[in-house]
């Protein structure tokens, strides 16, 4: 039979069959075991819508059951397991959690989560933002939201493919294929290079200095000044948390700026972008970075559009500018949309395999937890290791994912 | 007379399945140009047996055939390039024994049978050895490319001993070249073109029984023999010097792109190892033996080591019986399957019936030398590795040391690798 009759016909039997199964068992439901007649008539009326709401859900509680519920016990045990040769497992305790956290390939994984964890989300929701805004009320700003959305449409292998052109490398005198290294090689450690690769950067990382220290100086003041506002310790202790990390960030970016500074960049020479152990971490997070800003800028333009008006016009006649106006009066409205935004992208983060797979395969220091999993699994065969990895994805993932539903549901509130 | 029987077998099994048409899936790693030539051979098949043949390859067959496998939606048949994780997958259950007289066939009809019948036979899930791989392809491994033109302008012989070819990438650089072309990448697959410099090392510096205790993991990947072997490697891999584009791109740069360098005005590069099917990637219209020609890699003159080959193969095995996947099995048993491929590019055969005539490029019988003149001949010791080493960790490892990890380091976390294998 041809493929297109069988998709056909499976979803005329698949359509069919749900129907027909609402269908008849309300039917069997109603007549035959609680029917709405005779001397028990209310009583059975109300037996039967007890039981019809999970008539409706079985088949859903089924499929979540055998899909989702099944598997993730059975990897738990598999991962307390160890596969011996020729059939059969036994039960091994913690030996493959112990194995596993004493690899060193595990721990590059687990930072490198960590750092895409912190970078990606707060990267796409702030372009999705500011794409948002920013196409909100000019005329062909449909126009660039669909420009910036189409990355959404391209499978992560996909894009994978497209930004490992981006960063091609051919040997130095052969024509770049790289837009990256083309790009690169314009500088060649003139005024321009010195411009845009020394001084621009600079600029940019001491504005981002001078930023965090005032949001740092903003959070510590009340924590100087004594405790007037009565504040619980809690949140004070939260302050000073955030406080610190702002130090660390101003450190950092004043090192960078030192580094900068003293550096000499290696004009001329084609670089292998995706093998500078580190920075290659960076260069594939744009790609999921350039697929999600679409998705965040869609959700927050939604959300900045069901702003009422009068809020915003109010605040233009008590004179606030549109800095004011877009940071105080539109943001916080919007605050529990983009912590939903953000907390999606999170998961889809904690998820991250087929950027890193097709692009680096978790060499040259890009591991990634899932992407360890499967080497684990089907490479060197190891299910013990490879399911344990597993469950700690889903041990980071879960309570991210809760937030998430409890943010979605007091949205929908 | 044995053989006759054999042909007429398979033409009586041939014709069966025209009767009876199936649907045959084949999986293996070939992409590319080599695809299409898989392409040729099944075609054929497909033509003379009646069969809906489909082939699909691709660059993560070690890892994609372990999925399918332990999902139950293997192939029909596989192609493997690791005897070690065929044997593996063996081990499992997942393999189906070739038909009763095939081991019987290859010991009639191959050169050195017995050898092909023994890296074809392994321990099935109830334990008991059986025939469940049929090498058809193999590749010699031990050659460097290089264009002849580009070795007549500058005035470079082709070396017989490793110290004269060390000595020519010397002299290469002082005449301001770049004397090798060196490439890794191979998606899921990257990293294993340094391991076959590592065997060919191994086999240069060490004895041929080190080299098998090292494959049988009883000479340790830490012993200063196989590290030192690894460094002979990074000699030439890890010195900017040495390689086109830096020792920063040979982990990066893709395998089937990497002998390009070699036909570029003024040549990147004047040296190319690679095993004998790398001629299907030289650009269109290159012709082997004119425009490209090889050499083989020589050994120490200083060590008493022979000329020692390393050498590697295809096995076609099994991975979902049906009648049509046996009869392909007989089907590669007729020299016209081999003559298929070998009338293409890159293809050697240890099958005597095959007519040498039907080679498509001169080269091919030069290659045949190579293999005449080992006195040892080795096969690609990583594929027969466990798959989570060879196919795994060995290859991660190399593109970790290609780039700048220290050998030893390299080498213990291959060898953890190893321990940890259930």
């Amino acid at each position: 039979m041809h493929p297109a009759l069988q998709g056909l016909l499976t979803i005329i039997v698949g359509v069919g069959g749900c129907v027909g199964y609402f269908y008849f068992s309300n039917q069997l439901l109603d007549r035959v075991l609680f029917p709405a007649r005779g001397p028990n008539a209310g009583r059975n009326i109300n037996r039967a819508n007890m039981i019809r709401p999970w008539l409706f859900l079985a088949p859903a509680l089924i499929a979540l059951g055998l899909y989702l519920a099944y598997p993730v016990v059975e990897t738990m045990r598999l991962s307390l397991t160890e596969r011996l040769p020729g059939g059969g497992s036994k039960f091994v305790g913690l030996d493959n959690y112990t194995q596993m956290l004493g690899e060193p390939k595990f721990w590059e994984a687990l930072q490198n989560n960590f750092l895409w964890l912190l970078i990606v989300p707060a990267m796409s929701t702030a372009f999705g933002l500011l794409a948002a805004q920013l196409t909100d009320r000019i005329g062909w700003g449909n126009i660039a939201k669909s420009l910036i959305f189409m990355p959404m449409a391209i499978s992560f292998v996909g894009a994978a493919v497209i930004w490992k052109l981006i960063y091609d490398t051919r040997p130095a005198g052969q024509d770049q294929i790289g837009v990256l290294n083309a790009i690169w090689l314009l500088f060649e450690g003139g005024f321009g290079s010195v411009l845009f690769l020394q001084i621009i950067p600079v600029l940019l990382l001491a504005a981002f200095g001078a930023a965090v220290a005032w949001l740092g100086y903003a959070l510590i003041r009340p924590l100087l000044a004594g405790n007037r506002a009565g504040q619980g310790a809690a949140f004070m202790l939260l302050r000073g948390l955030a406080a610190l990390i702002c130090t660390a960030l101003v450190v950092s970016a004043l090192s960078g700026i030192l580094k900068l500074l003293t550096v000499s960049p290696p004009y001329g020479e084609p670089q292998t972008w995706l093998t500078i152990p580190f920075y290659n971490n960076f260069f594939l997070m744009a790609v999921l970075i350039w697929i999600q800003t679409g998705f965040a800028m869609v959700i927050l333009s939604a959300a900045l559009r069901g702003i009422p008006e009068e809020t915003i016009e109010a605040a233009i006649i008590d004179g606030a500018n549109p800095f004011q106006i877009f940071f105080k009066i539109k943001v916080p409205q919007i605050m529990g949309t983009v912590v939903v935004v953000w907390t999606t992208i999170t998961i889809v983060v904690l998820k991250v395999f087929d950027i890193v797979f097709a692009m680096t395969n978790g060499q040259w220091e890009t591991q990634v937890l899932a992407n360890y999993m499967y080497d684990k699994l089907f490479r060197a065969s190891d299910w013990g290791v490879g399911s344990a990895a597993a469950m700690v994805i889903m041990l980071l993932v879960t309570p991210i994912l809760i937030w998430n539903v409890y943010n979605a549901r007091k949205e929908m509130k | 007379m044995k053989y006759t029987l054999y042909a007429g077998t398979t033409a009586i099994a041939l014709t069966a399945g025209a009767v009876s048409a199936e649907q045959l899936t084949v999986f293996g790693p070939w992409l590319g140009p080599d695809a299409e030539n898989v392409q040729a051979v099944l075609d054929d098949f497909a033509v003379k047996s009646g069969n809906d043949v489909r082939y699909v390859g691709s660059d993560s067959f070690e890892q994609q055939i372990m999925v399918d496998a332990e999902a139950g939606s293997a192939p029909n048949v596989a192609v493997f390039p690791q005897p070690g994780l065929a044997a593996g997958m063996a081990a499992r259950g997942f393999l189906t024994p070739l038909k009763e007289g095939t081991a019987d066939w290859i010991r009639e009809n191959y050169a050195a049978g017995q050898s092909w019948v023994d890296l074809g036979t392994y321990a099935g899930a109830d334990g008991a050895d059986n025939l469940y791989g049929f090498f058809y392809k193999v590749d010699v491994k031990s050659l460097v490319w290089y264009v002849p033109e580009n070795f007549e302008d500058a005035g470079y012989d082709v070396p017989e001993s490793m110290e004269d070819l060390k000595a020519l990438t010397d002299q290469i650089v002082a005449d301001g070249g770049t004397p090798w072309c060196i490439g890794l990448g191979s998606g899921g697959a990257t990293g294993w073109p340094a391991t076959d410099w590592v065997e060919d090392m191994m086999l240069r510096t060490q004895t041929p029984e080190v080299y098998d205790g090292w494959v049988s993991n009883e000479v340790k990947f830490t012993d200063e023999r196989v590290v030192a072997a690894i460094e002979e490697f990074g000699a030439f891999a890890r010195n900017d010097a040495y390689v086109a584009g830096g020792a920063a791109a040979v982990a990066s740069t893709d395998f089937r792109d990497s002998p390009k360098g070699l036909f570029s005005s003024p040549p990147q590069c004047y040296l190319h190892k690679q095993a004998s099917f790398i001629p299907a990637f030289f650009p269109e219209g290159t012709e082997v033996g004119l425009d490209a020609d090889f050499f083989y890699f020589p050994a120490y003159a200083g060590k008493d080591l022979g000329k020692p080959v390393l050498g590697a193969g295809t096995l076609w095995a099994i991975t979902n019986e049906n009648q049509a996947a046996h009869d392909l099995i007989a089907y590669l048993q007729t020299p016209e399957a081999h003559e298929i491929w070998m009338a293409r590019k890159g293809f050697l055969t240890p099958l005597k019936s095959v007519n040498p005539d039907a080679f498509g490029d001169p080269t091919l019988r030069k290659m045949n030398e190579v293999l005449l003149n080992a006195t040892t001949f080795r096969f690609d010791g990583s594929d027969l590795m466990p798959g989570g080493v060879g196919a795994g960790s060995f290859w991660t490892g190399m593109v970790d040391y290609a780039g700048g990890k220290p050998a030893a380091d390299v080498a213990q976390a291959i060898q953890d690798s190893w321990d940890a294998l259930k």
